[in-house]
């Protein structure tokens, strides 16, 4: 018996000793926050090249039209419309297809304009976050339209498969309640999938 | 600074397949337009200084494009997540590599933080998992670490207290403990969590949970008193 109560004496003590403060060097927040603002740079840099490089044309389909509307209370809170890339100086046809298109072609470089649509009603704003933005909020804010239900974006994407989701208000995660969920990741919620490219016409 | 109450991805676990994804996370979803929906923010004024304004507020901040902002958020929580990498890891220079990586990551993926009131236990997963890697990268490799460190510390004091002898001591037992006991013993009893919590931040069962716990403390014991003994032999 003593001899246990010594032992679980020798371990407190060992508790205390790891649970005192530890020192960090003197320069560790000043080179966090360094890497932070590095981090970002290259991030904002390649975001702006991926839009330069790739000058598309952009057919934006009325919302209003009647197939698209159908279409939107088909899926009642929204998704991601995909709408074709004009390759031609022809607009487009509206494509209407919610959800992503089956099939990739990864590394083809090909681009397709996304449409994203959440109905978000009250929100103040809503942004896209996604791989193709390095999950910065800045980065893509949907616009309202409508009544202020509907929250839009036009987006071109490179064939391939997309990770994204929704930010609400700057703090409410959402993914897309009409796209296949990616699997879980180690930062939280998880995250919609979209696949671009493989529609050939 | 709180403890870690909820496991980390209960929003994933339960948020899987509803809408919005996470009750407790993204409970407002009516809110008036233009306005300042979150209750714990309407109160406060524009004066409060950014250091004393709780996480979700901070955070909202940084993304709403106060990157500055982040070092409060760094300033506040490096203690408690240092301590544990330096301890896990050994040696300061991995584990303040490992505290960046972490931090760095954290604010990436700010947006994707669920519930910002619980930013500390979010961020604590990602250094478990920072830890996890840069423990893994060493590998074996380096097996005298600790005793490195040592050598290095005794040269800058001359006349070591009994305080410091004793960290030392217990430096190099926590240094041969297995990386996954070692885990386990600082999460249980240095950050004082439950099973649950442990489980939810390490994705590994309870029980297996209990058994590294106890190996590590038995270990502890052992070498701890090996110390004891041969030091006394010296003396």
């Amino acid at each position: 018996m003593g001899e246990e109560d010594r032992r679980d004496r020798l371990l407190e003590r060992v508790v205390t000793e790891l649970r005192r403060p530890v020192m960090l060097s003197p320069g560790f927040e000043a080179r966090v926050m360094a890497a932070v603002r590095a981090g970002r740079r290259p991030a904002a840099w390649r975001r702006a090249l991926r839009w330069l490089v790739r000058p598309r044309w952009v057919a934006v389909t009325p919302l209003e039209a009647a197939g698209m509307a159908a279409a939107l209370v088909a899926v009642a809170l929204g998704g991601a419309l995909l709408v074709r890339s004009a390759s031609r100086p022809a607009p487009a046809e509206p494509a209407g297809q919610v959800g992503a298109a089956p099939g990739a072609h990864p590394g083809t470089g090909e681009t397709e304009v996304i449409r994203f649509v959440l109905v978000a009603p009250g929100a103040s704003r809503v942004a896209l976050v996604g791989d193709f933005n390095d999950w910065d909020p800045r980065a893509m804010p949907l616009r309202p339209a409508g009544d202020g239900r509907l929250w839009t974006i036009e987006v071109p994407l490179r064939a391939g498969r997309h990770e994204y989701a929704f930010v609400v208000n700057g703090r409410q995660w959402r993914v897309d309640p009409t796209a296949p969920r990616a699997v879980a990741n180690d930062f939280g919620p998880p995250n919609s999938v979209i696949i671009v490219g493989g529609r050939s016409s | 600074m709180s403890r870690i109450t909820r496991p980390p991805d209960v929003t994933q676990v339960t948020g899987r397949g509803r809408f919005p994804p996470s009750p407790g996370a993204c409970a407002a979803p009516h809110i008036a337009a233009g306005t300042q929906s979150d209750v714990t923010m309407t109160a406060l004024p524009r004066s409060v200084p950014l250091k004393n304004l709780p996480d979700p507020e901070v955070i909202r901040r940084v993304l709403d494009g106060d990157t500055e902002a982040f070092a409060v958020l760094i300033a506040r929580h490096r203690g408690r997540l240092g301590r544990f990498a330096v301890h896990m890891l050994g040696r300061r220079e991995d584990a303040e590599e490992a505290l960046q990586d972490a931090f760095v990551r954290a604010y990436r993926s700010l947006a994707r933080c669920a519930d910002p009131a619980r930013f500390d236990a979010w961020l604590f997963r990602i250094l478990v998992n920072r830890c996890r890697t840069a423990g893994a990268r060493r590998g074996r490799r380096e097996r005298t670490f600790v005793r490195d460190e040592v050598a290095l510390s005794q040269a800058v004091v001359e006349h070591p207290a009994p305080q410091h002898e004793w960290r030392e001591e217990i430096r190099r037992a926590l240094a041969r403990l297995e990386p996954e006991q070692r885990e386990a013993f600082l999460l249980k009893h240095v950050e004082d969590l439950g099973y649950e919590e442990m489980s939810a931040l390490t994705g590994v069962g309870v029980s297996a949970l209990k058994m590294r716990v106890k190996r590590a403390c038995d270990r502890l014991r052992v070498l701890l008193s090996d110390e004891r003994v041969r030091e006394a032999r010296h003396g």
